[in-house]
């Protein structure tokens, strides 16, 4: 059962992979046929310019309008850029083909031996935005990953895909300092699990914790430690979990405004991808530290900073904060002009987060 | 207690130039061999512009003993075709300070032609060897000379002189002297090539004491149109050319020897008969004044004197005395001098006195002075408050100091006339530069003639850009008067002009390839020193050598621009050569085809049109 199940996963993957090769080849063609015909290459890219990001209501994220660029190699200013593209495209399609992956970083450096030149890394890494532009896909689809400083752990099996162990499968409970999520876990195929709740958190010290207090079978679920802003492969993951597994995700970060903000992009993304539409679990449920749990678990606190204050007020500006509990905490946030880590629990026992607070969330999750 | 006497001793021109030689350049060996090679090379030029010949100079250098090490004794020998110089005149223009012909207001390169004979004079100091002249005039018989300088007199001593026969005239001056080839042949070798660039009718050959020849052949073949000899302008003058010029208007008392009287009797026509005293008057008063100015002089004194010819050949005219209407006289009969009284109310009263005080002051301006026309000559006298007749001859002091300075600040007089110039033209100075400097853009300018203190002057200037000149430019070139400049170029004026330009604002930027060619021709260049080596920055010339550089800034920018067009093209077809392969290659792979696609046929389209031209125009930047 369980293995025509996994090779039904593979098969689903090979898939995938095959889709991404399809396409990088028909951009591939598209340019070969210019030149050969004796036209300068072009292609049109989803403008990214402040003007273009649009919030949908509708998808819950922010998304590209319609505005969008024309990049010609005719154009001497566009010349350097477009090779880049080009290579990059090239580039992403040996990874592919080879399931080799590579990081941001690799990518800078891998460009030097195809004498393409990038001034530094950030403009590297500003022509890989550029490709899941044009492609609309993640570049993880593509085997480029950031560095990994996110984790997981919880009763879930894994079959990986990446080269040298496909078909190997893999419990994630079987490590207590959790398994970082990078390229294999990113790529794997999620065959099975027990869990029926997701907690993601943003600390590596809460996720310890969790992990050493057993949350993972008292509440059934898996934990995720986002390590502050989720990276993008851990907000993939995320959302298969979600979307594959079926699971429920909440989220559990320092009751400050960059906590409610980690939530917020995991629930519906951040404008930096808004070119992208698969980073993003609309379901997810942000359950704390909220503003009004500092005043109702008297949590110890730290006053905030102007610069706190500052993205206080430029968080409320965002569409997403105009209502429910995400306007109501900003506002009380503003109001208190004060800030609680989760750590602040301590106070009352170093086992009282898990004791009495995350039952009271998770109880109250179900509600929202 | 001894007392000294002071003594006071006239020195000789030789005697002060001996003792002050560094203010013509004479300070070391270096810089003496520079400058005798200056004095002598612009002599030959002078020389054969005056005549209108195109110059062949020779410059040989050679060291007396090889051996040596520097400063030693060197022989120079500067070699013209030039028109010689009178065998009559050869020791005294050699052999002498300060004698010379080039007295006259025109633009030369040199003034007075003093500094060849310091040189001579610095080679007797060092060498103790004669100056050797070898002088034709009409190019069959040649005069060699060898001289030496009595410094305390300012007398040549012809040690030598023997003639020879030969085909060509011309001049040849050999000096021996102390000098530093290793030091000032840079200098010397930067002189003759500069020269030959402002002198392009001009072929200058100089053999240096290494042997080796440097040979730059005339390659204009029209001599520019010599100047005139010119009057002064009343701007640029002062009160002791004034006397001098009174001195020389005055209508000076007849010396009546015998051929004087001679003229008298033949104007009177009475050559042949002998009258007496009021006959002579009677006849004379008869033929009024259709008789010469001279005569009638000589007619006045007679009628005072009351002296028929036969006395009047025995007497000498001392003095007139003008406020004691007195004459006096010599008389070689009694051996002592005598008196007569002159009678104002005689019709030769006037003559004489107005003779001897000299012409009215408006006669003085029109005829001594550039442009004066008799109307600005009343307006002027009123200017200076001068009655119009004044006669020049009884100025006091004060009163020349007065017209001096009213000459020099009286704003009506026309402005100097430039006939005395002889700039190059514009033609072959551009001809000289593309030859000199091989540029891939070239401009030159002729201003109109300005003046400054009432010395007429012509700023040429030339500018050159790309090909073969070095970058780290501006190159800044002077001349003056055809002579280049080539020491203390810091604090000149043509520098600070070139350096207070904003060569951003014509597209010139970093260190670029370029050159600036300035000729000031005046009839007196304003040098800071006595060295010849910068001009002092007079506003009218500063003005008018901003306004030539202005325009031709313009036109490189023009260039510039031009050129930066072509550039960013080849720039642009660079990229396209550089990018588009890489784009073929990448998307080959993507595409998942074997063969690459036919990308020449749009390299074709975005390369410049004309390719070649901009490949050349690049190398000079890579040149360095």
């Amino acid at each position: 059962m369980k293995t025509s199940k996994s090779k039904e996963l593979n098969k689903k993957s090979k898939e995938k992979q095959k889709n991404i090769l399809e396409m990088l080849k028909s951009h591939g063609a598209k340019i070969y046929d210019d030149l050969d015909n004796g036209q300068f290459p072009k292609f049109s890219i989803p403008s990214r310019s402040v003007s273009n990001i649009v919030y949908d209501k509708k998808l819950r994220q922010y998304i590209l309008g319609n505005n969008s660029a024309l990049r010609s190699a005719k154009n001497s200013a566009q010349l350097r850029s477009f090779t880049q593209l080009m290579w990059l495209a090239f580039f992403a399609n040996r990874l592919t083909q080879e399931k080799k992956s590579s990081t941001l970083r690799d990518v800078y450096y891998s460009s030097q031996a195809f004498a393409v030149e990038f001034e530094d890394q950030s403009e590297s890494d500003n022509i890989i935005v550029d490709l899941e532009a044009v492609t609309s896909k993640p570049r993880e689809d593509f085997h480029i990953f950031p560095e990994e400083r996110s984790s997981i752990f919880g009763d879930l099996d894994i079959e990986y895909t990446i080269p040298g162990y496909e078909g190997k499968t893999m419990n994630l409970s079987n490590h207590p300092d959790g398994y970082s999520i990078g390229p294999s876990l990113t790529t794997c195929d999620l065959v099975g699990t027990s869990a029926e709740i997701v907690i993601a958190v943003e600390k590596g010290g809460l996720f310890t914790r969790f992990v050493e207090e057993q949350i993972d079978k008292k509440f059934k679920s898996i934990i995720i430690n986002t390590g502050g802003q989720a990276p993008r492969s851990t907000r993939t993951l995320l959302k298969r979990l979600h979307d594959e597994m079926g699971l429920p995700v909440i989220i559990l970060t320092d009751g400050d405004v960059y906590g409610e903000h980690i939530a917020m992009v995991i629930k519906s993304g951040s404008a930096n991808a808004a070119h992208l539409r698969e980073l993003t679990v609309p379901d997810a449920k942000w359950v704390g530290v909220w503003a009004t749990d500092i005043e109702k678990y008297k949590l110890p606190t730290i006053p905030m900073t102007e610069f706190d204050i500052k993205r206080c007020y430029d968080l409320q500006k965002d569409p997403r904060y105009q209502e429910g509990i995400w306007k109501k905490e900003l506002d009380v946030f503003l109001k208190l002009k004060r800030k609680a880590e989760l750590e602040a629990f301590s106070k009352y026992g170093l086992t009282n987060i898990t004791d009495k607070y995350l039952p009271q969330k998770l109880e109250l999750a179900k509600s929202l | 207690m001894s007392s000294i006497k002071e003594k006071f001793n006239q020195i000789s021109p030789s005697e002060f130039f001996y003792s002050n030689r560094d203010l013509a350049g004479f300070s070391n060996p270096t810089r003496s061999l520079y400058t005798a090679v200056r004095e002598f090379v612009e002599n030959s030029l002078d020389a054969c512009d005056q005549k209108g010949i195109l110059p062949d100079v020779h410059l040989t250098i050679k060291a007396v003993d090889p051996e040596k090490p520097d400063p030693k004794p060197y022989i120079l020998t500067v070699k013209d075709n030039g028109p010689g110089v009178d065998s009559k005149y050869v020791p005294l223009a050699f052999g002498t300070i300060l004698y010379g012909s080039k007295f006259g207001l025109k633009q030369a390169r040199g003034m007075f032609g003093l500094g060849a004979t310091m040189a001579i004079l610095y080679g007797q100091i060092t060498t103790n060897k004669p100056v050797i002249v070898k002088s034709s005039r009409d190019g069959k018989i040649q005069d060699e000379f060898e001289l030496l300088l009595d410094i305390q007199k300012n007398k040549p001593i012809i040690v030598k002189h023997k003639t020879k026969e030969i085909s060509k005239s011309g001049l040849s001056v050999s000096i021996c002297l102390e000098g530093d080839y290793s030091k000032a042949g840079t200098k010397i070798r930067d002189y003759v090539y500069e020269t030959s660039l402002i002198t392009p009718y001009a072929t200058i050959t100089f053999d240096d004491p290494k042997g080796q020849k440097f040979h730059h052949p005339r390659f204009v073949k029209n001599i520019p149109s010599p100047p005139t000899i010119i009057r002064p302008h009343p701007h640029g003058i002062d009160v002791e050319r004034i006397r001098r010029m009174i001195v020389e208007s005055l209508f000076e008392i007849p010396n009546i020897d015998d051929t004087m009287i001679e003229k008298v009797r033949k104007d009177l026509g009475l050559s042949k008969k002998n009258l007496s005293f009021t006959a002579i008057m009677e006849k004379a008063r008869k033929k009024g004044k259709s008789l010469p100015c001279q005569t009638r002089v000589v007619i006045a004194l007679m009628s005072f004197l009351k002296m028929d010819f036969e006395k009047l050949n025995k007497i000498r005219i001392e003095d007139i005395d003008v406020p004691n209407k007195k004459l006096f006289y010599w008389d070689f009969g009694d051996s002592q001098s005598k008196s007569v009284d002159m009678d104002s109310e005689s019709q030769y009263y006037n003559l004489l006195t107005h003779t001897v005080q000299g012409e009215p002051l408006t006669t003085f301006l029109t005829k001594r002075f550039q442009r004066v026309g008799p109307t600005t000559a009343v307006k002027f006298a009123k200017f200076a408050k001068f009655k119009p007749e004044k006669r020049m001859g009884t100025m006091t002091n004060q009163e020349l100091v007065k017209l001096s300075n009213s000459l020099q600040t009286f704003e009506d007089f026309m402005a100097p006339d430039s006939n005395c110039l002889a700039p190059l033209g514009a033609e072959p100075l551009e001809k000289g530069i593309k030859k000199f400097f091989n540029p891939d853009f070239t401009a030159v300018v002729q201003r109109p003639a300005s003046a400054y203190s009432g010395f007429p002057f012509i700023i040429e200037m030339g500018i050159a850009y790309g090909g073969e000149i070095k970058s780290g430019g501006p190159h800044v070139y002077r001349f003056a008067n055809r002579i280049p400049l080539l020491y203390d170029e810091g604090s000149d004026v043509v520098l600070k002009v070139v350096n207070d330009a904003d060569w951003g604002r014509y597209k010139v930027k970093g260190e670029p390839p370029f050159v600036i060619v300035s000729h000031i021709c005046s009839t007196r260049i304003p040098y800071k020193t006595a060295g010849k080596e910068n001009v002092a920055d007079r506003p009218e010339i500063e003005r008018e050598l901003r306004l030539a550089l202005q325009l031709l800034s313009r036109k490189l920018a023009a260039y510039m621009s031009k050129r930066g067009q072509a550039e960013m093209a080849k720039k642009r077809s660079n990229l396209y050569a550089k990018y588009i392969p890489m784009i073929a290659e990448f998307c080959t792979e993507l595409a998942g085809k074997k063969k690459e696609p036919d990308y020449k046929k749009i390299l074709e389209e975005v390369n410049p049109i004309e390719p070649k031209k901009i490949v050349e125009e690049e190398k000079p930047i890579e040149n360095k």
